[in-house]
């Protein structure tokens, strides 16, 4: 929203402080002003010029004029092209050395053989208005005055975001109320509601839903003339970004940003019948808007109609139908108040933001229409000479309950600000915001609501609060730590197991991903999963995005993809959510997990037991058992990882088929589960008093005999003196056959309370040599 | 006539020694002359048929020059042994600027490091970090906040819905009225996660990205308090001095609502090199006591705090925010009933 300087000056008379000081003191106190810009800083060097004498450049539509520019640069030659150029008219002079609007720099040169010194200027040419057909005709001033209507200004441009709460600061009267606030100012309210005529309307408003349109108000105005504004009204609107369309449009849209009301002027003559109908659209009723499109209904939208149908879309945009042209002698001048909702619905189902929808989806005051006519009636008959009013205020409303008031007491105040504050500078600041303020009871106040501020801004005394609080200057509270009794607060052990295993994968070299909690159908589909599993988006920002993710696979696996064009070998791990769909709208199951992975360019053999070290540094003697492989894992090399008893996730290779280039590695546990065995108990034991005694075994056996196998059966075999069975190699090749291995284990013996004696580890040794004889393994000597 | 003779053996052996070229001719001359049938010992024994004044002058002088040769001989042995010590360490030469094998540490995610920075930091003030599911209930999401029905927040533009109904948190406030269930009053929690907005990602935009709120509800919570709890947390995070300004800001039904600008001086290579001012997430007191539901809360008070943080974009210059990413919440828990407390955010 912009805001003209000039403007907020007038409505607060006395105000001194500069643009770029009243916009700290904005945004310090009301809303965030994300700028200040002058607007035609030109105009103070632009003045009023007389044109004397006319003379055709041979050759050329251009001119050589000859003006009275007044004293300060008086009689002047200047080329001229524009067809309005003729003795007698006053228009614009710039003199040499200025640049004007779109950076055009004025200089003095010669044009076609003719010195010009300086230039007449257009409108448009001026920043003023759009038009550029020729140069400005002014009335009534002297030649060398600045042009009448046109000082320099500045607009103030303040966040959007910052206005939602508040409908009234969508005009510069509202605006000008804080500063006055701000500056200890008095407003100057530039409505003068006499002006609203009595008598019997000639016109009737049937308003059919009163919760979509509390308040319709209206005037009828006859003997109209329709042709281009004052400048001074057209530059006014110009500077905050609106465009000069025609003078009873201008005035509208001059209420519009004046009182935050949007207004719309319907050619009455284009109407049918003299009742205005407000009503829900009918399915697949059809509107031709003002912006040339045509627009299909339905009963979500709001319209305003005449006895044959639609002719505007209530609080957007008006039709083309009802429009105001050249030939325009009659208007229904439209002043009412729309459901917020309603209206914002309408406006993002159909796509059409305008100036009139952003302030009524702010929820406007219904207070406000028949202020804005009386208004109109003002500025209508500046701008309209003759303009004529048709019988009295047309008014249909119904009347919402008048906000209670609020008590606000002021020890309550003090402690929530966090700094004291006396009830006379609470008051000064609550009347200077046209809040009613009373004291029924020693420093309590009653709080009565200005209307404006009553839609949907304030209700309760912590709203009370907030407009003393900016208003005071948040800069003024200090600092203040609570006094609070000394409580440990609940410790989050889940997120602290969780920040210690990120810790330790790290330290074991890998690093941290962190992806997208969607994934595609496509990607969902390449590891077998099958779509309708997942928790689907019902509005995803693209096809890729559609799905939640129920394994931690996709994201690492395009994580792997992606950094395998860059590097030979890495490491990552990722940790977070899984979601699983349940039954119906229960909520999902939303499972943590640890996904690591280790890619090579090698076989990939060392990179699956590297994952497999991480397993155990994780979870200390876990175990690693062959299983069932999945789609997406290497047929060959799977594994289900067991801890405590409990199997926690898996560790395979990533099918070579899904990676193009080397091999991956892919470690997956179920955190939720982990956290559930809760921490290791942890066991003490004394160092052993009597010497241990070692001996290796080698053990002949079939080439996919499972190493943990073998090494069980050596431990039960070896009974209550085994204290540690240790893998050390693996051979193949002669003199053993070709399909049998040799896996070599070393057996340390040991007992607490005595050494061992030669006899008893040979008792040992060929028990468990029987043992393996036994099952069908063989010794190799 | 043996003194001669001894002063001649000493003489020989001295030189004998002196010219040894390694150890094994050193010990040969020890042999020759110390050693049990060398030619001191044979002095000793042709000593026994001297008279006894004589024998006890030549004894001590044969000692004398015994004692001598014996201390050479052990320098010189020492002398040996360090040298030969000396070139075997020199064969075992390091050449210490080779790589060192094995994998280096990993690394946290930036977002996983801010995260656990700010963690300790409101720990240590005494706040309890909760977690809460990040597919919630449009009921914990918007209504629980009084959010209305009809605000643009719940448009299709700014929520992901899922196909059930439920959606997906786009921000962090479900778990305040998660907490206030689980932990009633008095409270101070924080609650840091992952969120979600129906954004197109661009340089200042993602659709997913990590707030972190913090919430506050005592008898007298003030909005000096609340600001205390920023500014000590900004400068737990710059480890410096930080200015913060608060000014209105509005965020949805949160009153009063502030925005936090922030200033802190960055210093680079000793050297001045900037002043920083970055605009923080909202700050709020959440809207309390405007709902019958809200009775057991009427005579407390909330505030709320919040960061929202997010990689790269927004961080300008290198030491800046240090916007970091982290994890998401962890484990889903049950819908609870209907809150206690309004209040709400942005």
């Amino acid at each position: 929203m912009k805001f003209s300087y000039n403007w907020l000056r007038e409505l607060v008379p006395g105000l001194e402080a500069a643009p770029r000081e009243l916009a700290r003191l904005i945004t310090m106190k009301t809303a965030e002003c994300e700028g200040v810009e002058p607007y035609a800083p030109w105009m103070e060097a632009v003045v009023a010029a007389c044109v004397e004498s006319v003379e055709p450049i041979a050759g050329s539509h251009n001119v050589k004029a000859v003006v009275d520019a007044g004293p300060e640069y008086g009689r002047r030659t200047v080329v001229c092209g524009a067809p309005n150029c003729r003795p007698g008219l006053l228009t614009a002079f710039v003199p040499p050395g200025v640049t004007v609007a779109g950076g055009k720099h004025v200089r003095s040169i010669v044009i076609q053989g003719v010195e010009s010194q300086g230039m007449l200027a257009s409108g448009a040419e001026l920043g003023l208005n759009r038009d550029s057909a020729g140069i400005l005709e002014l009335e009534g001033v002297e030649p060398g005055a600045p042009v009448p209507g046109c000082p320099v200004d500045h607009v103030i441009e303040v966040d959007n975001k910052s206005l939602t709460h508040r409908p009234d600061l969508w005009g510069h009267l509202g605006m000008a109320r804080e500063v006055a606030a701000i500056t200890s100012l008095r407003l100057a309210d530039p409505v003068r509601e006499e002006l609203v005529p009595q008598g019997e309307p000639a016109w009737r408003v049937d308003i059919r839903d009163f919760d979509l349109c509390p308040r319709y108000s209206a005037l009828v105005f006859e003997n109209v003339t329709v042709g281009p504004s004052p400048l001074w009204l057209q530059a006014r609107l110009e500077a905050i970004g609106l465009n000069p369309i025609s003078n009873i449009v201008d005035v509208t849209n001059y209420i519009m940003a004046e009182l935050a009301e949007p207004m719309h002027a319907f050619d009455a003559d284009l109407l049918h019948g003299n009742t205005i109908i407000v009503r829900r659209a009918a399915e697949g009723e059809t509107l031709e808007a003002l912006n040339g499109e045509t627009y299909r209904l339905s009963p979500a939208n709001l319209v305003i109609a005449d006895e044959r149908g639609a002719v505007a879309l209530a609080g957007v945009i008006g039709g083309a139908g009802s429009a105001i042209r050249a030939t325009t002698r009659r208007i229904v001048l439209e002043s009412a108040c729309f459901d917020a909702a309603c209206i914002r619905k309408t406006s993002a189902a159909l796509k059409i933001r305008t100036d009139a929808s952003m302030r009524f989806e702010k929820a406007q005051d219904p207070a406000n229409t028949v202020r804005a006519l009386a208004r109109a009636v003002e500025l209508f008959q500046l701008v309209s000479p003759g303009i004529r009013l048709v019988g009295g205020l047309v008014d249909s409303w119904r009347r919402a309950p008048e906000p209670e008031p609020i008590e606000l007491e002021m020890d309550w105040l003090a402690r929530r600000l966090g700094r004291p504050i006396g009830k006379d500078e609470v008051r000064r600041i609550l009347e200077s915001l046209s809040f009613g303020v009373e004291e029924p009871r020693p420093q309590v106040f009653r709080v009565t609501v200005p209307s404006w501020r009553a839609t949907k801004d304030i209700s309760i005394k912590e709203d009370l609060l907030e407009e003393v609080g900016r208003m005071v200057g948040y800069d003024t509270v200090p600092p203040v730590a609570p006094l609070l009794p000394a409580q440990r607060p609940w410790v989050n052990e889940e997120r602290l197991f969780h920040h210690a295993l990120r810790q330790m994968a790290a330290a074991q070299g890998f690093t941290e991903v962190s992806n997208y909690s969607f994934i595609s159908e496509e990607m969902a589909a390449r590891f077998g999963f099958a779509p309708e599993e997942h928790l689907r988006v019902a509005n995803p920002i693209s096809v890729e995005q559609s799905l939640l993710r129920r394994s931690l696979l996709p994201g690492i696996h395009k994580n792997i993809l992606d950094n395998a064009r860059f590097f030979p070998a890495f490491r990552l791990f990722e940790i977070g959510n899984e979601i699983h769909k349940s039954e119906g709208n229960q909520m999902p199951r939303e499972v943590p997990h640890l996904m690591a992975a280790i890619y090579t360019r090698g076989d990939g053999r060392e990179a699956f037991f590297e994952l497999k070290r991480l397993a155990e540094c994780l979870m200390p003697g876990c175990e690693t058992r062959p299983c069932e492989p999945r789609a997406y894992e290497h047929p060959a090399r799977a594994g289900e990882i067991v801890w405590r008893g409990r199997a926690l996730g898996r560790i395979f290779e990533l099918h070579p088929r899904l990676i193009e280039q080397g091999r991956a590695s892919v470690l997956d546990v179920d955190l939720a589960e982990m956290f559930a065995l809760g921490p290791l108990p942890k066991k003490y034991v004394p160092l052993r008093r009597f010497p241990v005694s070692e001996f290796d075994l080698s053990v002949v056996a079939g080439l996919r005999v499972h190493c943990a196998e073998l090494a069980a059966r050596i431990r039960d075999a070896a009974g209550p003196l085994c204290e540690r069975v240790q893998y050390l190699y693996s051979y193949q090749g002669k003199p053993l056959p070709e399909d049998r291995q040799s896996l070599t284990y070393r057996i340390t013996l040991g007992a607490a309370d005595h050494t061992l004696s030669s006899e008893e580890v040979a008792a040992v040794r060929a028990a468990i040599i029987a043992a393996l004889e036994g099952a069908g393994f063989s010794i190799r000597q | 006539m043996l003194d001669s003779t001894l002063s001649e053996i000493e003489a020989r052996a001295l030189s004998a020694i002196e010219g040894a070229a390694d150890a094994t001719a050193l010990e040969e001359a020890r042999v020759e002359f110390l050693g049990r049938k060398g030619a001191l010992a044979q002095i000793g024994k042709d000593m026994g048929k001297l008279p006894p004044e004589e024998r006890a002058r030549i004894g001590r002088l044969l000692n004398t020059v015994k004692q001598t040769l014996e201390e050479r001989f052990e320098q010189k042995k020492a002398w040996f042994e360090q040298q030969a010590l000396a070139a075997r360490l020199d064969a075992e030469w390091l050449d210490v600027t080779l790589p060192a094998p094995g994998v280096r540490l990993g690394s946290l995610h930036p977002l996983t490091q801010i995260q656990k920075e700010l963690e300790d930091v409101f720990t240590s003030l005494g706040f309890a970090v909760v977690d809460g599911p990040e597919v919630e209930t449009e009921w914990h999401n918007f209504d629980a906040l009084n959010i209305p029905p009809t605000h643009p927040a719940r448009d299709a533009q700014d929520t992901f819905w899922l196909e059930n109904g439920l959606l997906l948190r786009t921000h962090t406030s479900p778990v305040q009225v998660r907490a206030m269930e689980r932990f009633g009053a008095p409270l101070r929690i924080i609650a840091p996660g992952r969120v979600f907005r129906n954004e197109e990602v661009d340089a200042s935009h993602e659709h997913t990205f990590y707030q972190l709120e913090g919430m506050m509800i005592d008898r007298d919570v003030s909005i000096g308090h609340m600001l205390y709890f920023m500014k000590t947390l900004l400068e737990a995070v710059f480890r410096r001095e930080v200015t913060v300004r608060l000014r209105p800001g509005f965020f949805l039904f949160v009153e009063p609502g502030f925005e936090l600008d922030i200033q802190c001086l960055l210093w680079r290579r000793r050297r001045l090199s900037g002043v920083q001012a970055e605009r923080l997430g909202g700050a709020a007191a959440v809207r309390a006591g405007a709902s019958q539901r809200a009775a057991r809360w009427r005579h407390r008070s909330g505030a709320v705090e919040r960061v929202r943080l997010r990689t790269g974009a927004d961080a300008a210059g290198d030491d800046a925010l240090r916007h970091r990413r982290h994890p998401p919440a962890a484990v889903g828990r049950p819908a609870v009933p209907p809150a206690v407390l309004r209040g709400g955010l942005r």
